[in-house]
């Protein structure tokens, strides 16, 4: 808990109307989206400028009051999991966009501003802004710029650090700093691109530049029905090998479809792979690779291949896809989202080995991927009445993980690190590596008040860590060599 | 060897040919050359330099070496061993190569299936991967393919202390830890020696091609431009090349064949009065080609795209003002590019005046060549951010005796 003189210096921060301490409001951010993480802190605080921001930052700076920022709270590993005793500073209310700059191409927001926002407001103008998790009608830019959020579109126009220009950041001394700007290649070190996914570990974000796009000419999505996401799989490989790079390339196994088909009825085909392809571009560049996609998919078996005619069923393809997480509710009473990343290639072999692995547990794995970048998110459901089930779908579901680094992919590809998968990274880095990152860490947060306790696998102390010379992984010795 | 080391060139090199042998370790007065095997004798270079104070300059050919301050004379770390492409998995489109590599050899081997990184820097046949990585070079590509930072998903370095790190992965999508590649990237050499890089691969712009318009005065770009930006069109790259009397537009479009006729049509009418002719590759050599008069200024600009003719506009007038010449190439990312053929005492008031004139709307001007003359006193950055501290302080976590470039940087970093 929190002494009350330093309660009585975070309400003079940002005012009794920005302050909450009471138990029960307090609960209401004890989680985020992983909820299986629980811890009430000390204070919320919900400033309303950067001043005020600062203002609290300082006041956990003089004490040594751990914080952890927080947007909208969607994050899936435990990222805005707060500090026993901490303080929240939730970014909620400040939710403006402060410029807009049609003729270059950027705006600049405010952190809790949501991200579906960001398009709305220069839509009129034929623009969007191009990172959207399937969470954005409730995510914030703040924790988008935390996790570096990707989305289903990222394939072709990049995650969210490709349209951060530049930001405002309280550090966690207190002093505001200005990272990048408007401009490209300002002189420096690019600390923009260090801030970007470095998940609330080295500051507040106050401010946020941001790239925006012209919308394009056409759309189109083609859906392609498969026996297996194995046939679907090679039909991504031969698509992206033909020289194309479409703005995305999803697919879905059978027991995915049936969970989005139950939720928002999207009018899928029944298959055992379901795959997503939309082109974008000038119209009569889109003709022609829409074509070529097709012949693509029909030689590699596709029962059906569709075209979505209208606006309004292309949004439903796309409402039917963003629900498939949330849809797993309907087909299984709990279950764990995963986030693992491999090679494309290696995607028909991990998904055996998924299989393989699920059915030795004796659980049912979903598969929903971002096939285009090999970013998985298999769902492991269970039924958390079953004595011992949560504990193997734990299990499995790191196990999954493994595999991904051991394939020469990663742990995560943009649910982030956070709480949840802190070992995992210690699997995937060697220590030097994970030192190294930590002088990047000592130098904005030398003590360790910005989200402590989360990303890196264990808690370590700025003043005494020396990083070591070279020793090989792990992986290395055991002759994986330079897996990644 | 400066003064302050405590030992000298001849000792140097004796240590250094221990490590990395004879035939690789070379002395020329006061510097001495080192070419490593692999990163385990870069390790153990560095730590022999950073124990013994003596300043290590990490070298790729030296085509970029003027950049930035001067450095004194230690041991200059040439990465020319470390020259292979060492991974092309085409089909999951990313590489990994070793920081000694030429661009053009690695784009060579890329080209064999098809894939590029999407990148024009300078001097491709004789700059590394390391030198263009580390000073964040970029050309015209870069408006559709993004710099270097969107392209680089991993890398391995070697620290001042001998530790050998990995960063990133070699997969494109990937927000597990700290992103150190991003810090890497632009660093000049300051925070540790880059020996590999991991590149994400786009396929080769087959099919392209070029168009140009000439106006007299760059202003007359202007309109075209925003139109063309604000256009659904999607160029591979756009530049405008501009000179005391004269201007020009380049686009570059890369397309299906078939969709050729179309987009010139569409260009056509973006540029409304302004002619526009069918072009030819070379002119993406402009940027370059400013570099070619040695006796010349050159100033790396960076602004709003909006700014771009205007800066060139207001440059044209003053030259014809103040009887200069200048050449420039400006990307409709906002970089630019000048090289000016003014006398060195005039250097810093234009500098100066340049400054000012992009910095309300956040822009920098870096100067890459200098007459020697007025290096002393002359700021070459231009760096006002207020992040400098914390630069610095990240220079000193990873570099704590100042052993990698000490003072090349901004604000002496
Ligand atoms: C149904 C669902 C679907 C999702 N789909 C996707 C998807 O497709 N792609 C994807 O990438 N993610 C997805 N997510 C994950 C999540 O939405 C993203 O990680 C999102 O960016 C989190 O934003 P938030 O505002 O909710 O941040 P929070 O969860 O509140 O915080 C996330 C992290 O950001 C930090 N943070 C927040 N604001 C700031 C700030 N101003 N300064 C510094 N640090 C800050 C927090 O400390 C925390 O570490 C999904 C989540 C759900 C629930």
């Amino acid at each position: 808990m929190l002494p009350q003189s330093h309660i009585d210096e975070l309400r003079s921060a940002v005012g009794a109307d920005g302050l909450i301490t009471g138990e029960s409001q307090l609960q209401t951010y004890e989680c985020d989206g992983l909820t299986n993480f629980r811890v009430l802190p000390g204070a919320v605080v919900l400033p309303r400028s950067a001043a005020q921001v600062q203002a609290v930052v300082r006041v956990c700076a003089r004490h040594k009051i751990p914080f952890v920022s927080r947007g909208a709270g969607t994050g899936l590993s435990g990222g805005a999991l707060p500090a026993a005793g901490g303080v929240v500073i939730s970014l909620a209310r400040m939710n403006r966009i402060l410029e807009v700059d049609i003729a270059n191409r950027y705006v600049v927001v405010e952190p809790g501003v949501i991200n579906a926002h960001v398009t709305a407001r220069v839509a009129p103008q034929g623009y969007f802004y191009a990172p959207d998790p399937s969470s954005q009608s409730v995510c914030t830019i703040g924790g988008n710029v935390a996790e570096n959020s990707g989305g289903a579109h990222c394939l072709k126009y990049g995650f969210t650090v490709t349209h951060t220009l530049g930001l405002e950041v309280v550090l966690p001394n207190g002093e505001i700093v200005q990272l990048g700007s408007p401009t490209l290649d300002a002189p420096g070190y690019d600390l923009t691109g260090v801030f970007v996914g470095s998940e609330g570990t080295l500051g507040v974000a106050t401010k946020v530049i941001l790239r925006i796009v012209k919308r394009p000419e056409v759309v189109q999505t083609l859906l392609a029905a498969f026996d297996s996401p194995h046939a679907a799989g090679q039909t991504v490989s031969d698509i992206i090998a033909a020289g194309m790079l479409p703005s995305a390339l999803e697919i879905m196994d059978a027991l995915a479809i049936e969970a989005a088909e139950a939720a928002v009825h999207a009018n899928y085909p029944v298959c055992g792979g379901l795959l997503l392809v939309e082109l974008d571009g000038p119209s009569s560049e889109v003709e022609a690779l829409m074509s070529e996609a097709r012949a693509i998919c029909s030689k590699n078996g596709a029962q059906q291949v569709r075209v979505a005619q209208s606006d309004q069923e292309r949004a439903l393809v796309w409402k039917g896809r963003k629900a498939a997480f949330a849809a797993m509710g309907r087909i299984s009473p709990n279950y764990i989202v995963q986030d693992g990343v491999i090679p494309r290639t290696a995607l028909p072999s991990v998904l055996s080995e998924i299989d393989r692995m699920a059915s030795a547990a004796g659980l049912r794995v979903a598969n929903v991927f971002h096939a285009g970048d090999g970013n998985l998110h298999p769902l492991v459901l269970y039924d958390r009445a079953i004595a011992g089930q949560e504990e193997l779908a734990l299990d499995l579901s790191y196990r999954i993980l493994h595999l991904c680094v051991d394939n020469g992919g990663s742990i995560t590809g943009e649910h982030g690190v956070g709480k949840e998968k802190q070992e995992a990274l210690g699997y995937m880095f060697s220590e030097p590596d994970l030192a190294t990152m930590q002088l990047v860490r000592c130098a904005f947060d030398p003590e360790n008040i910005a989200n402590p306790d989360k990303v890196f696998p264990r808690t370590r102390l700025c003043a005494a860590e020396i990083p070591g010379p070279y020793t090989p992984h792990p992986l290395e010795t055991a002759g994986i060599a330079e897996i990644f | 060897m400066t003064s302050t080391t405590a030992i000298t060139a001849q000792e140097c090199a004796a240590q250094l040919a221990n490590i990395a042998g004879e035939a690789h370790t070379e002395v020329a007065g006061e510097t001495v050359s080192v070419a490593p095997l692999d990163a385990a004798q870069i390790s153990q270079i560095l730590r022999f330099a950073d124990a013994n104070a003596i300043s290590v300059t990490p070298f790729g050919s030296g085509t970029k070496a003027g950049w930035g301050n001067p450095v004194a004379p230690g041991i200059r770390l040439s990465l020319n061993r470390r020259n292979s492409l060492r991974e092309h998995p085409w089909q999951d489109m990313t590489c990994t190569v070793e920081a000694g590599c030429t661009w053009a050899s690695m784009q060579a081997e890329l080209a064999q299936h098809g894939q590029m990184v999407a990148l024009d820097p300078l001097w491709p046949e004789r700059a590394t991967v390391g030198g263009i990585v580390a000073t964040n070079d970029s050309g015209a590509l870069r408006l559709k393919y993004g710099g270097l930072r969107d392209l680089i998903i991993g890398m391995t370095i070697v620290l001042p202390d001998g530790t050998i790190a990995k960063t990133g992965g070699k997969v494109v999508k990937n927000v597990a830890g700290y992103d150190l590649h991003k810090l890497m990237t632009g660093s000049f050499g300051t925070l540790g020696v880059i020996t590999e890089v991991n590149f994400r691969l786009h396929p080769a712009e087959t099919d392209a091609r070029t168009w140009t318009a000439t106006a007299p005065d760059a202003l007359q770009f202007a309109e075209p431009l925003r139109i063309l930006l604000d256009s659904q069109m999607t160029p591979s790259s756009i530049q405008l090349r501009a000179g005391k009397l004269q201007s020009a537009l380049d686009v570059r479009i890369a397309t299906r064949p078939e969709a050729f006729d179309e987009q010139a049509a569409r260009l056509r009418k973006i540029l409304g009065q302004i002619e526009l002719s069918d072009s030819v590759n070379e002119v993406w050599q402009a940027r370059q080609r400013l570099f070619d008069h040695e006796d010349r200024v050159i100033l790396k600009a960076s602004m709003l795209s909006s700014d771009i003719c205007s800066v060139s506009s207001e440059l044209q007038h003053l030259a014809a003002k103040q009887e200069f010449e200048f050449d420039l190439t400006a990307q409709a990312t906002g970089l630019m590019t000048v090289s000016l053929n003014i006398p060195a005492d005039a250097v810093p008031r234009l500098l100066d005046q340049l400054r000012s004139r992009l910095r309300t709307s956040g822009g920098s001007v870096i100067a890459l060549r200098i007459p020697e003359s007025i290096r002393a006193g002359l700021d070459v950055w231009g760096c006002d951010s207020n992040a400098l501290a914390l630069m610095r302080e990240i220079k000193r976590r990873f570099d704590p005796n100042r052993t990698l470039n000490p003072g090349r940087f901004v604000g002496n970093i």
